[in-house]
């Protein structure tokens, strides 16, 4: 009971914690490939502390969403962090609360969420942002859903853990059709969950902002609050990608070994980090409309490998 | 690693860059998705040669990297006009055509596959009989890219495209005689031909009211 | 070197070397090879080919002789109809590739093997799609890309079948499968049913018949015969063939039955005469189809009796057509009246044909279609009798009204086309006629 305490307690403390830290190893190497110095891995600690320390300032038509549901928000992000695998490969105390589907419409529901604070500011850059948001999220939440039902076609549970152990323990099952497709679809909505860049720059603000559309009326400590847990989403993701789909290995489960689980997760999630730098270096950013392609890329391959894994076992 | 799961894996790549070609709006992109979808399933022709020792798939791949690979992707990739207005087709709407296509896919070939194809039992690779459902899949592709498109060019792609699946289709489930492979392909070759006749008179494919009702 | 088999070879020869005399009179050589054929072609009824490379029964002999006349009559009459053309492809190619176009559909005939049946049956598509755009107007273009894309694609699907029949029998070999015992297995009937939307494209059955009245309507007027007359015939005897493995009589009497439920339809709608025709043709099939799909030996031959009468009929339709087309220049009914005046010998042949493709008594399509409905009836088909009943009739009215419309009225200043065209549609409408009232001779040469 105290181990899996400790490893509740480990596991949510790593992703609340950590998750700014690799934004910021990010956007240091991002710099050291451009040959630039950069800012300092802990920036994103620093721009969360200014902000919390600034004063909020509130539109005057908006209503109650817009104050609270940051909170909700980073509420959600913390209760998917505590039932998806991202740090102990083994399940936790709250695992059972959700399966994995329970944990893709847990994501819907933070950025149905966002989404409906955001309009409720009632200014113009957030309702097109919004609605950029909307008509993208189409096919990005129904190809993310789409997913996770795929990865449990492989054991035939809808348990991320099991699907996790079953990986590591065979080998050539990484190298089926619907588990290289549902990767290949995953990264691809890793990328534009993430705001990467073949999709949404973080340079032009106005033009390209997808995501950062949303956070355009806040300020201060509700800012700081929706900075930290987009951070928390981008982990989760990155993790449930990693350990579920691209690299589920090396992960330990016993009493004092699951300590070792956290420089791992650390050096897996810079590798990943490097994967995307390569994509963000070399490729160019798409226009704004072409991310609808994009997404319906992810879309299809998604759905048609599921159907084909229902027929080709 | 083993043939067979070989040949699943590039069977799967010959679907995706089937849906390359559906997605490209550029002509020049989509002929040359063509030269490598023919390649891949030459490739798997060499494939099957070798685990089934047969001189008879051997010289259906070369054919099939010379004549769908090579003569065709030239014939059709010499007479692109070279005009702006034409060498992309306009007015393309990739997410709708996926979409589409995706529905188009489940209610085609995966009901009748499961109604008609799902007892046979191939010759050629008897033990994994569901991958017959790639060649299937890619006919309908091809139906689907020419259903879907207006220009001449992708029509033609969409065509040869489903010879393809044909030939992808009789190599997993038995080699048919090789005269009539070879005859068929003549058969083909020529079409396209005369199809690369039609391109040089018109370019796109509307509705016209002479040819109504 | 067996007699019938040298004449089954000569069959196809002649008409090869008619086009290789591309650069010198290739008109004439092609009728002179014409001619010869339906020698060779009538010839063939007394001296088979023993089966082997080829296969010569009954049903193919008809088949046969169809192609032979009515390439005959095209070749003559184009030689008038084409010769003022100034836009498009010469005379010389036309003829080349009508040549081919005939070789092409004498192999499928003639051939004792499904694969290169289906090879056959692609060939004509590659060499007939040409002959649709010889005036290369923007809709013949269009209808040539049409017919193509859409014939091609489905007769592609149809090699879904011939896989499955090799898969099914291990040889592709007409004559070994046909004399085998058991061939009602399950991938046998897929193929069957298959075929039906493969090689139906070409027949033009309704949900897939949509190139159809495009590519007659644009084509050169015998070129239109040729393909309403045989193109058609041929690809439904392809289509029987392979029904014959494993019938599946339902299927495709309520297909062929809906078929015509459709043409008789879109055929009332139609302000064209030759798109008029063109739906008359499909409705025509449709039927031949049933009367195979039947399998009562009286339903096959009522289906051969249909398709030979009907393939001069039409034929001489389509040349009528043309001499309509050539003299008033128009292809709408109602821009076109009075024409029994001044052109006498049209109107009577257009008169007469239309009147043949929809089975009216003397002419040999009427005893077709009786035979054909006597079968179904004798098959218990009763709700499907009934309604090709009534849509026959509604075809029977649709075509001949708007005809009497053309032919009837205020005479109007139109010249006939000078005198052998309508001298070769009078013939070709006539010879029904002859086949209608030597009625026995005919349904005992082919039983």
């Amino acid at each position: 009971m105290i181990t899996l305490i400790e490893e509740t307690l480990t596991q949510f403390l790593f992703v609340i914690f950590l998750s700014p830290l690799f934004a910021g190893i990010f956007a240091r190497i991002k710099a050291m490939v451009e040959s630039r110095k950069g800012p300092s891995i802990f920036q994103p600690y620093y721009d969360i502390f200014k902000l919390l320390r600034k004063d909020t300032l509130i539109p005057e038509n908006s209503s109650f969403l817009f104050r609270y549901v940051p909170y909700v928000a980073f509420g959600v992000y913390c209760i998917i962090a505590l039932i998806i695998p991202v740090v102990i490969p083994e399940p936790i105390i709250f695992t059972a609360s959700a399966d994995f589907l329970g944990g893709a419409i847990l994501f819907s529901l933070a950025a149905f969420l966002k989404m409906a604070a955001a309009m409720d500011s009632g200014s113009n850059f957030t309702a097109m942002g919004v609605s950029r948001l909307m008509s993208f999220n189409v096919l990005g939440e129904g190809a993310l859903i789409t997913v996770f039902i795929a990865v449990s076609l492989i054991t035939g549970t809808n348990n991320p853990y099991v699907t996790n152990a079953f990986l590591v323990s065979h080998p050539s099952a990484n190298l089926t059709l619907v588990h290289v497709f549902a990767t290949v679809a995953f990264f691809m909505i890793f990328l534009y969950e993430t705001g990467k860049i073949p999709l949404e720059s973080a340079g032009m603000q106005e033009l390209g902002m997808i995501d950062e559309g949303l956070n355009y009326e806040y300020s201060g400590k509700l800012l700081a609050i929706n900075k930290w847990s987009s951070y928390i989403k981008q982990y989760l993701l990155g993790a449930v990608l990693l350990n579920v789909f691209l690299f589920p290995w090396w992960l330990t489960a016993s009493s004092p070994g699951f300590l070792l689980d956290i420089p791992i997760m650390i050096g897996k999630f810079v590798l990943l980090i490097l994967i995307v730098m390569v994509i963000e270096t070399t490729l160019a950013k798409v226009r704004l409309f072409k991310v609808l392609d994009y997404l319906a890329v992810a879309f299809t391959f998604s759905i048609l490998f599921l159907l084909l894994s229902e027929v080709i076992p | 690693m083993n043939f067979s799961s070989a040949i699943y894996l590039t069977s799967a790549a010959v679907l995706i860059t089937a849906f390359y070609i559906q997605g490209q709006r550029y002509l020049i992109s989509a002929i040359r998705g063509q030269l490598v979808q023919s390649t891949i399933i030459a490739a798997i022709a060499f494939i099957l040669a070798y685990t089934e020792n047969s001189i008879d798939l051997l010289i259906l791949g070369i054919l099939l990297f010379f004549l769908r690979g090579v003569l065709i992707t030239y014939l059709l990739a010499a007479r692109v006009p070279m005009k702006k207005a034409y060498y992309f087709e306009s007015g393309i709407n990739v997410p709708y055509l996926f979409l589409v296509d995706l529905v188009f896919m489940v209610v085609s070939v995966f009901i009748l596959y499961s109604i008609a194809f799902s007892g046979l039992v191939p010759v050629t690779l008897p033990d994994s009989p569901q991958d017959l459902l790639f060649p299937l899949l890619l006919f309908f592709q091809g139906l689907f890219l020419i259903t879907s498109r207006r220009s001449t060019f992708t029509q033609i792609v969409g065509y040869v495209e489903e010879e393809n699946a044909l030939v992808l289709f009789a190599m997993f489930l038995l080699p048919v005689p090789i005269v009539i492979e070879a005859s068929v392909f003549l058969d083909v070759l020529a079409l396209v031909v005369i199809s690369s006749v039609i391109t040089v008179e018109k370019v796109n494919h509307e509705q016209m009211e002479e040819l109504r009702g | 070197m067996n007699s019938g088999f040298l004449l089954a070879v000569l069959l196809m020869v002649a008409p090869a070397i008619a086009a290789a005399t591309f650069f010198k009179r290739i008109e004439y050589s092609t009728i002179v090879a014409a001619t010869v054929d339906v020698v060779i072609a009538s010839l063939l009824y007394y001296i088979r080919p023993p089966v082997g490379t080829f296969f010569v029964d009954n049903v193919s002999w008809v088949f046969i002789i169809m192609i032979c006349s009515v390439f005959l009559l095209s070749s003559i009459y184009s030689l008038r109809y084409l010769s003022g053309k100034t836009r498009g492809f010469g005379l010389r190619i036309y003829y080349l590739l009508l040549n081919l176009f005939v070789i092409s559909m004498l192999f499928s005939a003639l051939i004792n093997n499904f694969g290169l049946m289906w090879v056959g049956i692609e060939a004509t598509t590659i060499s007939s799609a040409l002959l649709i755009m010889t005036e290369k107007t923007e809709g013949s273009v269009e209808a040539t890309w049409r017919y193509i894309i859409l014939v091609s694609a489905g007769v592609t699907f149809a090699f879904f079948s011939v896989i499955l029949i090799y898969y099914s029998f291990g040889t592709l070999n007409v004559s070994a499968i046909l004399s085998m015992h058991s061939r009602n297995t399950f991938f046998a009937r897929i193929a069957v049913a298959i075929a039906l939307i493969g090689f139906g494209t070409k027949v033009g059955i309704f949900p897939v018949h949509t190139w159809l009245p495009d590519a007659h309507s644009e084509a050169p007027s015998p070129v239109s015969a040729m393909f309403s007359g045989v193109l058609l015939p041929v690809a439904l005897y392809v289509l029987f063939r392979i029904y014959e493995i494993d019938p599946d009589p339902e299927l495709f009497i309520w297909l062929g039955t809906l078929s015509i439920i459709a043409a008789s339809i879109l055929l009332g709608y139609q302000s064209r005469y030759k798109r008029m025709f063109a739906y008359s043709t499909m409705e025509n099939m449709s039927l031949a189809l049933i009367g195979f799909a039947t399998l009562n030996p009286l339903g096959i031959i009522g289906s051969l009796y249909l398709l030979i009468s009907h393939s001069f009929s039409k034929a001489g339709a389509f040349y009528s057509s043309g001499n309509f087309l050539k003299s008033t220049d128009t292809k709408n009914v109602e821009e076109i009246s009075g024409t029994w005046k001044n052109m006498p010998y049209s109107s009577a042949s257009m008169l007469m044909s239309s009147l043949g493709v929809s089975g009216t008594p003397p002419f040999g399509t009427f005893f077709g279609e009786i035979l054909i409905l006597y079968s179904l009836a004798v098959g218990n088909y009763i709700p499907q009798l009934i309604l090709i009943v009534i849509f026959l009739v509604t075809a029977f009215i649709g075509i001949n009204y708007n005809v009497s419309r053309m032919i009837m009225g205020e005479p109007a200043n139109f010249k006939e086309p000078g005198r052998l065209m309508p001298a070769v549609s009078i013939i070709s409408a006539s010879i029904p006629l002859l086949i209608g009232a030597y009625f026995l001779v005919v349904f005992n040469a082919l039983v």
